[in-house]
C-alpha cells in the first residue's frame, strides 16, 4: 500500500499526467463530433445505397443502444492509447532519468514495486475513464436527444459496453506497463507502443483483408487476436454478425495483459541495474 | 539524530564481501572479492577506473546479481534486510532524480515507498544545507546539489551505514572539504562509511581504512597509515648540510646509500633520521634539513596496482 501510494506521488509530482491530460481532451472532442455526424446518419437511416450483404451489419449499429453504446464509450479510441503510454511511462522514465536504482534501494522485493507499479498505473486509467466517461454521459445524452433517440439509461447493454470500456483502459494500462519494461528506452517504447496501436488497428485489418481474399473468409476471423482490435470488438455496443463474439475479444485482451504483466514482472526481477 | 553517540552494536554495521565475483560476457569484472569493513570508522574503497568498485557496490546493493561469492550488511543480504534503508544508506549517482521533479519532492516519494514519515524529507534537507532549494526542480540543481540531494536521500532512514560511490565527483573544494567533514561526523557517531574514490588525495584526508582493489582483486586492505607504512621501508631521507663530503663519508661508513639530487641535496636510503643524525654529530657536520620521505597514499596505489590498471 505504502509502495501503490509512492508510485501514484511519482506520477503526480511530474508534470506528464496533466500533459497526457491535455492531450486527451481535444482528441476526446475530436471523437465526439465524428461519433455526432455518425449517429446523426444513423439515425436518420440517411445511409445512401447500402450493398445487400452489409445490410445485416448496418442494421445491428443502427439500433437504438448500439448507438447509444458508442456514444458512451467515446474518446476510447485515443484514450486507450493515452493509458497505454503512461502505463510505459511509468516504467521507462525510471531508467531515463535513473531513479529506479532508487527505487530499487528502497524496496528490494522487485516484484512488489512491479506490482505496485501496475495498480498505480491502472489506478491512473480508471481515473481517464471516470472522466472520459462523465462527460460522455453529459455529451451523449445531448446528441441522443437531439436525434430522437433517447438516453437508453434502460439498456443493459450500454452499461455493460461501459463496464468493458473500463477493462480496456485497465488492461491497455497493463499492457504498457509490460512494454516498458521490455523495452527500456522511453523514446523505443513509445514508438512501438504506438505502432502496435494504431498499426495493429491499420495495418493487421489490410493484412488480414488481403489473406482472406486469397484463403477465405475465416481469416477474418483472426482479427480478434490483434490487441487494438480485440478491444474495439470487446466494446462493440451489440454483437455485428459475421464478427467473432464480444467475450473472445474480452479474452484475448486479458490474455495480452497478463502475459505483459508476468513477462515485465519477470523480467524485472533477474535484470541488474547498472 | 545526528547528536550522541551510537552504541556501535557488534556487527551490525559490519559488512561482509566474501569470495564476490561477477562474470559478464568476456570480462570478470569483480574476481574473488574478499573484505570487511568496520563500523565507526571511513573506509576507503580504492582503485583505477574499471577496477569493479561500482560492479562491487551494486552487487552489495542487490542492484547486481553476483556470479559467486555473497556480500553482507550485519550478516544478513540487502534483499533480506526488513526496512534497508533503516539499515543502509546508499549514494550511487549523483543525477538519480526525476528532472521535473522538486527536491523534497524526491526525497518525499521515497519517503511513501519506505514508510517514513514525510516530515523526514525536511529533516535531510536540512541536515545537508539544502532546505533554500527543496522546492526547486531537479534540473535546476548544480552537481554538488545534486550530490547534496542524493546524500539527504541516504540519511531517510538514519541508517546505520553509508555506501557512497565516488561522491566528490564533480564537487567543488568547498563541497569537497563539506563532505569530508559529514562523513567524518557520521563515522564518529560510530556509523559504518564505505566510500569508493579514484581521488586518493582526498582519501588520505578522509579514510581511517583503506580496501585497495584493482582488475577486481583485492590488493590490500588495512588501516592507512598500515597500508602506508608497509611501503615505508627503503622510503629515503632528505639532508642539507654545508658540508656535504664529510658527511657522505660518515654515512657511508655505516653501510648507507647517499644520491644527491640537482640542488645538492643529499637523498640518503638504508638509515633513519635518527642514525643520520648521530652520524653528523659525530663528525661534526652542520645540518640544515632533515626530513624523512613518507610515501603518499597516491604513490603506494599507483605501485601497487601497477600494471593491473586500464582497459579490460
Amino acid at each position: 500500500m505504502n509502495l501503490v501510494r509512492s508510485e501514484l506521488l511519482k506520477i503526480r509530482t511530474t508534470s506528464t499526467w496533466w500533459i497526457f491530460g491535455l492531450i486527451t481532451l481535444p482528441l476526446w472532442g475530436l471523437t465526439l463530433l465524428f461519433n455526432w455526424l455518425q449517429t446523426d446518419a444513423l439515425a436518420s437511416g440517411n445511409l445512401g445505397d447500402v450493398p445487400a450483404d452489409q445490410a445485416d451489419q448496418i442494421q445491428a449499429v443502427q439500433s437504438a443502444d448500439s448507438l447509444a453504446a458508442n456514444l458512451y464509450t467515446n474518446g476510447q479510441f485515443f484514450g486507450l492509447l493515452i493509458v497505454m503510454l503512461l502505463g510505459i511511462i511509468v516504467v521507462t522514465s525510471e531508467f531515463f532519468h535513473q531513479t529506479v536504482t532508487t527505487t530499487f534501494l528502497t524496496v528490494p522485493h522487485r516484484t512488489t514495486v512491479m506490482m505496485a507499479k501496475l495498480v498505480a498505473a491502472a489506478v491512473v486509467a480508471m481515473l481517464f475513464w471516470l472522466v472520459t466517461t462523465a462527460l460522455n454521459l453529459v455529451f451523449g445524452v445531448l446528441i441522443l436527444n437531439s436525434v430522437d433517440v433517447g438516453t437508453q439509461f434502460g439498456s443493459g447493454t450500454i452499461w455493460q459496453a461501459i463496464g468493458l470500456n473500463a477493462l480496456a483502459y485497465l488492461l491497455w494500462s497493463v499492457l504498457g506497463v509490460g512494454i516498458g519494461v521490455l523495452i527500456r528506452s522511453q523514446i523505443g517504447a513509445t514508438v512501438t507502443g504506438i505502432l502496435l496501436y494504431l498499426g495493429g488497428s491499420i495495418g493487421a485489418v489490410a493484412v488480414l483483408a488481403v489473406l482472406a481474399s486469397r484463403y477465405g473468409d475465416w481469416i477474418n476471423q483472426l482479427q480478434v487476436a490483434v490487441p487494438s482490435l480485440a478491444s474495439s470488438l470487446m466494446v462493440t455496443g451489440a454483437e455485428i454478425p459475421g464478427s467473432p463474439p464480444r467475450w473472445a475479444g474480452a479474452a484475448v485482451l486479458i490474455a495480452y495483459a497478463v502475459v505483459a504483466g508476468v513477462i515485465g514482472v519477470l523480467t524485472m526481477r533477474r535484470r541488474d541495474i547498472s | 539524530m545526528s547528536d550522541g553517540q551510537r552504541s556501535p552494536t557488534t556487527g551490525s554495521g559490519q559488512i561482509v564481501v566474501s569470495g564476490l565475483t561477477k562474470q559478464y560476457k568476456s570480462v570478470r569484472a569483480v574476481d574473488n572479492l574478499s573484505f570487511t569493513v568496520e563500523p565507526g570508522r571511513v573506509t576507503g574503497f580504492l582503485g583505477p577506473n574499471g577496477a569493479g568498485k561500482t560492479t562491487t557496490l551494486r552487487m552489495l546493493l542487490n542492484l547486481v546479481t553476483p556470479t559467486g561469492g555473497s556480500a553482507t550488511i550485519g550478516g544478513q543480504r540487502y534483499a533480506d534486510l526488513t526496512d534497508p534503508l533503516r539499515h543502509v544508506g546508499a549514494v550511487l549517482e549523483a543525477s538519480s532524480a526525476h528532472k521535473g521533479r522538486t527536491g523534497v519532492n524526491h526525497l518525499r516519494v521515497i519517503c511513501a515507498a519506505a514508510g517514513l514519515p514525510k516530515q523526514r524529507a525536511d529533516e535531510v534537507l536540512a541536515l545537508v544545507g539544502l532546505s533554500p532549494a527543496a522546492k526547486r526542480k531537479f534540473k535546476g540543481y548544480s552537481l554538488g546539489m545534486k550530490q547534496r540531494l542524493g546524500i539527504a536521500a541516504a540519511m531517510l532512514g538514519d541508517p546505520q551505514l553509508l555506501v557512497l560511490d565516488e561522491p566528490a565527483n564533480g564537487l567543488d573544494p568547498e563541497g569537497i572539504r563539506w563532505m569530508r567533514g559529514f562523513l567524518k561526523g557520521l563515522a564518529h557517531e560510530g556509523r559504518t562509511v564505505l566510500v569508493s574514490s579514484h581521488l586518493l588525495s582526498e582519501m588520505q584526508l578522509l579514510a581511517d581504512d583503506v580496501v585497495i582493489i584493482a582488475a577486481g582483486k583485492l590488493i590490500r586492505q588495512g588501516p592507512v597509515e598500515q597500508v602506508l607504512g608497509s611501503m615505508a621501508q627503503g622510503g629515503r631521507v632528505r639532508v642539507r648540510t654545508p658540508q656535504p663530503e664529510e658527511l657522505v663519508a660518515a654515512l657511508r661508513e655505516q653501510s648507507a646509500t647517499v644520491e644527491t639530487d640537482e640542488q645538492g641535496v643529499l637523498l640518503v636510503s638504508g638509515a633513519d633520521a635518527p642514525a643520520i643524525g648521530r652520524a653528523a654529530l659525530a663528525a661534526k657536520v652542520e645540518l640544515h634539513e632533515l626530513t624523512p620521505e613518507r610515501p603518499d597514499l597516491e604513490r603506494v596505489f599507483l605501485e601497487l596496482t601497477a600494471g593491473k590498471a586500464g582497459i579490460r
